[in-house]
């Protein structure tokens, strides 16, 4: 048998960076948690109004975090401008240049159109900032059929995002972790996991424990497809039937570091499983537990997918630095969504109790 | 007091332009087709000295720690025991079809006529997406420049007329550049005299290469199964870069 040293080469390192992991993370989660928003405040259904209200807030709080992070992953930030004056269509990045501003703008013309009547009688108390929610609420009105139509753009928005997510990653064939069908519809399924996660959050915060139950049910709904795509990845990858998905269990299975991290998403991702069954009215534990499934697949994904050699053995060893391009940017991601967080919340009464 | 320039001299040096471009307007004319810039890297001459990788950093000042080409040196122990030497000299593949050229959000990385594969500085965003999409690792986002990086086949020298910088320098010859549209050039009759035993890096991607190996183990032409010693390696993130 022969066997063969790199004596000398070298491993490039990663270039799409926790910033990439962030912005996927945080699109993932905000599109699943508007699609909640849908059955309370576009549909009134009324066991549903609480809920819809927290999961729109998840998905402002994330929405707008998202694309921050991606820019920061451009080096320079306002280079972003190229995508619109030298678009190529070829490229599914190019199309995502679209959708995000799609998204974000909708979500936010509709998150405003569902919360006029609540900014109405927000300027009806007396109080230093009345004239404000006055002005903004525009007169109030709860037009359903322009709720309606923004939710529209919004769903296409989101559709669209996810779609073009797990196809810009799916298609890079360079990479044996990536190119795999699969890949669309587990980040598909674990944006789900990451919204009613956030969602969770959101209530948990608000303290609104009777919504719980519903989310724990969607939670639960949502891992068990994870573990179902992860079934068929492994399968595939086992059979021989998926070259790459062969190759890239071969690589981690190799390398102690992504193997263990591999396990410890398995384990915790059937850990939430058990308890969103078990314990339908978990918020915190099944919420941060949630979020942390859908951010570790990425990360495993992204980071992962990116150590593995392409030439030669040399795998990129990474290591989580401290600075921008590390701990600072994932800290500084999650601050910004604290910071909407507390301005959102402190502007507006998401809890009808609030409200009352 | 100077002296009046000599009216004769003056008229020479003012012909030499006139002379020098009728002398070389026939050769143009003669060649209408454009040149298809290919590489051959003959690893039987090559000797791992790594002149090439310094060449190419020196020429084109990549940053501390990421290269354009570099030469991968494998040690291969036989199953009779024997150890040997083996070297994969890797640079940008300047494919016929470019995956990174596809995926390029803004259009910035683009296939010129001539085959060099080229990235518009103006232009590129410093999104990766190219870096991630490359087979060959050819890719790096310089990070004094926040944009693209990669082997130009040394456009800037080749424009002048001068060889790329680790052609120029190959201390055993390993590394022959030239037009392979003509069929008199040194690269094509290189290739055509060494007929099958030229192979290119994974051909199992459908790049179509422009730089071509004689010589090269094909369980060194992509990822190989091997380990890595690499304590004794090049690492930007332990050694600074």
């Amino acid at each position: 048998m022969t066997t063969t040293v790199e004596v000398l080469g070298f491993a490039r390192g990663p270039d799409w960076l926790p910033w990439a992991v962030q912005y996927f993370f945080l699109i993932g989660v905000s599109c699943a948690a508007f699609f909640l928003s849908l059955p309370g405040l576009v549909w009134r259904l009324p066991s549903w109004r609480t809920l819809s209200r927290l999961a729109l807030l998840a998905a402002l709080i994330s929405g707008l975090t998202a694309p921050v992070a991606l820019m920061a992953d451009l080096h320079q930030p306002g280079r972003f401008i190229n995508f619109y004056l030298h678009p190529n269509f070829g490229s599914w990045m190019a199309w995502g240049s679209f959708f995000i501003p799609l998204y974000v703008g909708s979500l936010l013309l509709y998150a405003w159109l569902c919360l006029r009547p609540t900014l109405l009688r927000l300027a009806q108390r007396a109080g230093r900032l009345a004239v404000v929610y006055q002005r903004v609420s525009y007169g109030g009105h709860d037009n359903r059929q322009a709720i309606g139509l923004a939710a529209l753009a919004a769903s296409l928005g989101a559709m669209l995002l996810l779609l073009y997510t797990g196809m810009e990653t799916m298609v890079v064939s360079a990479r044996v972790l990536w190119n795999s069908p699969l890949v669309p519809l587990l980040f598909l399924s674990t944006a789900c996991v990451g919204g009613l996660g956030m969602t969770l959050l959101v209530a948990a915060l608000a303290g609104r424990r009777d919504v719980a139950p519903a989310l724990n049910r969607g939670l639960a709904l949502a891992l068990a497809a994870t573990f179902i795509l992860l079934a068929a990845w492994f399968a595939g990858a086992l059979s021989g039937q998926a070259s790459a998905a062969a190759k890239a269990l071969t690589a981690l299975a190799l390398s102690r570091v992504w193997a263990t991290t591999g396990v410890w998403f398995l384990g915790t991702a059937a850990f939430t499983l058990w308890l969103a069954v078990r314990s339908p009215q978990s918020l915190w534990s099944t919420a941060l537990l949630a979020l942390h499934g859908a951010w570790l697949l990425r990360w495993i994904v992204f980071i992962g997918g990116q150590s593995i050699p392409r030439m030669g053995s040399t795998w990129f060893d990474y290591s989580l630095g401290i600075g921008p391009d590390g701990l600072l940017g994932i800290a500084g991601s999650l601050g910004l969504a604290l910071f909407l967080y507390v301005v959102l919340t402190g502007l507006i009464p998401w809890d009808e109790r609030a409200e009352a | 007091m100077t002296c009046p320039p000599d009216p004769g001299r003056r008229a020479f040096l003012s012909a030499i332009p006139v002379l020098t471009a009728g002398i070389a307007a026939p050769a143009r004319a003669a060649d209408t087709r454009s040149p298809h810039w290919g590489m051959l890297v003959d690893t039987r001459r090559c000797i791992a000295c790594q002149a090439c990788t310094m060449a190419c950093a020196m020429e084109n000042a990549t940053p501390e720690g990421a290269f354009r080409t570099v030469v991968a040196t494998y040690a291969v122990t036989t199953a009779e025991g024997a150890t040997g030497l083996s070297i994969v000299p890797r640079l940008c593949n300047h494919c016929e079809k470019p995956p990174c050229v596809e995926v390029c959000p803004v259009g910035a990385t683009f296939k010129r006529e001539d085959g060099a594969v080229l990235v518009d500085g103006d232009r590129c965003v410093g999104c990766a997406y190219c870096v991630q999409a490359c087979p060959y690792d050819a890719r790096f986002v310089n990070h004094e420049t926040g944009k693209a990086d990669k082997c130009t086949f040394c456009s800037h020298r080749v424009e002048a007329g001068l060889l790329p910088a680790c052609v120029e320098t190959c201390v055993g010859g390993a590394r022959i550049f030239g037009d392979l549209h003509n069929p008199e050039s040194e690269i094509s009759k290189r290739l055509k005299e060494a007929g099958n035993a030229v192979s290119v890096l994974k051909p199992e991607a459908n790049t179509r290469p422009n730089v071509f190996y004689i010589g090269l183990d094909a369980a060194l032409a992509g990822r190989v199964d091997g380990v890595s010693a690499a304590d004794m390696m090049w690492r930007p993130d332990h050694q600074g870069g």
